[in-house]
């Protein structure tokens, strides 16, 4: 071999290692498909329609009251859960460790005094939202249980063919 | 050549072994979602295997009972006891749940923001090496469902010498109690970060929440040209505005004092209050984006000669990291009450950054231009302060709560001084 195929195949190699290294950082970041996420709330909670934006600015900390005497409590489901993929991926649009950071920084601001409650289950999930006034969680559209409030988002239900939350 | 080719392989297989080592997190999330469908298996067989005991329960109870008193009725009486009891049990799971995630009060809770820094410049009279950065705590306690309250507090390492020896100085920067009536009207009193701009209220004292290294000319610590701090009462809120997504604070407060970089914490030097009104909107079609403005109006008292002032800032902002675009203007109008003459000092920056999609979005290059013009007619802050500057550099995100930053700035201060570049190195993190 001369050094000439030498620095060719030196080349060509770190090229693939290049490639591996890149998909391998970005298959990290794909996520599984499956059904709809529906949106539901606490049977009592004033409002039955939100648009996308309105769930967004919920979800931001923007809109943490549903009326004067009614406060949003936030719950969201604990990394890797499916439910958190897709309320990160749509409505967030962020990934794991911006999602960490910007409730750091929301409550550094000032702006909140606590961050998303963490749920790790769906009894648990279900429990919290039947139980606490004003909550809102993210469940898998087949996991919906009757005694909580299924929010339409831009006029659709889960199933339906426009709804965006999959 | 070759061996270079090698030495470079090399090093890529050293950064694919890194790579490969920050890869369990991967197998980790793997792990847990394999953990969360257990869970979840687990529950839907719970609830299978509490349907299938109702009925059994109901005639073990039926059974029992006829056992111990043959002549008892019966099924009526027997299966509502035993529904019952058999709805108690995730009844009282489920209320401890509630209770558990329920917010007690008062609920406080401490972050801490540090940074650790390295700078080297070719300025002259300046020496190389390691700083502390500040040493940053931050306590958020929810007081009721209404009422909260935050404070900021900073430790700073100061020079010491033989005459003075005071290793820290602590600061009290933010101390704010805040009643919330709903998402349109918030009131709060206390020392405050002055809501003039963006990156004043945005990035705090906290170094990790910034991409860069150091704070724009224009707000930073200890500087004068904006009053960074404000110490009196502010309302804040959304304003109904449907898709313009409107919010506001308007405050009123003491102002600057004696030492015009410092707002007078223990009392106003003057009878005149300051007032500052701040608004801006986060447009829902465009997720991301802030436009925003804000005016401050001040009577400035220093060594008995009375000044107004007038702060007129704009902002344009987006969030989203790829990519990440800052820009921010300022102008400072001082205008001297006896003689009338006026001044005007602008001062502005753009910063741009991209988070990159490899390496799991770690990597965060950035660039900032800035630019400071202070008339020498100027009475209020110490004239001839310009600057004209830029920074370039990197940040990597080592984990999701501490970063590396590099940076590289090139500044020149006033006219007839050179151009002094300078390596700036960072480690910052929140615990």
């Amino acid at each position: 071999m001369n050094a000439k195929t030498k620095r060719i195949a030196a080349v060509l190699i770190t090229l693939i290692w290049f490639f591996a290294i890149f998909q391998h950082a970005s298959s990290a970041q794909t996520t599984r498909g499956g059904t709809d996420i529906a949106v539901v709330v606490h049977p009592d909670t004033p409002v039955s329609d939100l648009t996308l934006s309105d769930v967004r600015k919920v979800l931001l900390g923007e809109r943490q009251y549903w009326s004067a005497k009614l406060p949003v409590v936030l719950l969201i489901r604990a990394p890797v859960a499916r439910e958190r993929d897709v309320v990160l991926k749509v409505i967030y649009q962020m990934s794991e460790s911006q999602f960490k950071q910007y409730w750091v920084a929301k409550i550094f601001r000032a702006e909140a005094a606590s961050p998303p409650k963490i749920v790790y289950s769906n009894d648990m999930q279900f429990e919290l939202v039947s139980g606490i006034p004003g909550a809102i969680a993210f469940i898998d559209a087949r996991n919906v249980r009757p005694g909580l409030k299924v929010l339409r988002v831009d006029g659709h239900l889960p199933g339906d063919k426009d709804y965006e939350l999959r | 050549m070759v061996r270079a080719f090698s030495i470079f392989g090399i090093l890529l297989l050293a950064a694919g072994a890194t790579c490969a080592q920050s890869s369990p997190p991967t197998d980790q999330a793997e792990q847990m979602r394999l953990l969360l469908e257990r869970i979840e298996q687990l529950e839907q067989r719970v609830s299978e295997l509490e349907a299938k005991q109702a009925p059994a329960m109901v005639n073990a109870v039926y059974t029992a009972r006829e056992a111990a008193a043959p002549v008892q009725p019966p099924r009526q009486a027997a299966a509502p006891a035993a529904e019952a009891h058999q709805h108690d049990v995730p009844e009282q799971a489920a209320t401890t749940t509630v209770q558990q995630m329920e917010l007690h009060y008062p609920s406080l809770q401490i972050r801490g923001f540090g940074d650790v820094d390295f700078s080297a410049t070719d300025q002259k009279g300046t020496t190389s090496g390691f700083n502390l950065g500040q040493f940053d705590l931050h306590l958020a306690s929810a007081l009721s469902r209404k009422v909260s309250y935050f404070a900021e507090i900073t430790f700073n390492a100061q020079p010491t010498s033989n005459t003075q020896r005071t290793g820290y100085t602590v600061e009290v920067e933010r101390n704010i109690i805040r009643y919330d009536y709903n998402d349109y009207f918030k009131l709060s009193f206390g020392r405050y970060h002055t809501p003039i701009g963006y990156w004043n209220t945005a990035f705090h004292h906290g170094a990790w929440l910034q991409t860069t290294i150091s704070r724009p000319d224009i707000v930073k610590i200890g500087g004068t040209f904006i009053p960074v701090h404000f110490v009196g009462f502010l309302a804040e809120g959304n304003i109904p505005s449907g898709g313009a997504g409107l919010s506001y604070s308007f405050g009123v407060g003491n102002g600057r004092g004696d030492l015009i970089s410092r707002p007078g914490d223990a009392g106003d030097n003057n009878n005149n209050r300051a007032w500052v009104a701040n608004i801006y909107s986060r447009p829902q079609r465009l997720y991301g984006l802030q436009l925003g403005a804000s005016v401050y109006r001040d009577k400035i008292t220093l060594a008995g000669a009375d000044f107004r002032e007038w702060i007129a800032s704009a902002h344009v902002v987006w969030t989203k990291e790829t990519p990440e675009f800052l820009a921010e203007f300022a102008n400072v109008n001082h205008r001297r009450v006896l003689t009338d003459v006026a001044t005007n000092s602008q001062a502005f920056y753009v910063q741009l950054g991209y988070r990159l999609p490899w390496f799991e979005r770690t990597v965060k290059p950035y660039y900032r231009f800035e630019y400071t013009h202070m008339p020498l007619s100027e009475q209020v802050f110490i004239p001839n302060q310009d600057l004209v500057g830029s920074i370039v550099g990197v940040r990597y995100d080592i984990s999701n709560y501490a970063a590396f930053k590099a940076e590289y700035r090139n500044t020149k201060r006033e006219i007839g001084l050179p151009r002094v570049n300078g390596l700036f190195l960072q480690t910052a993190f929140t615990f």
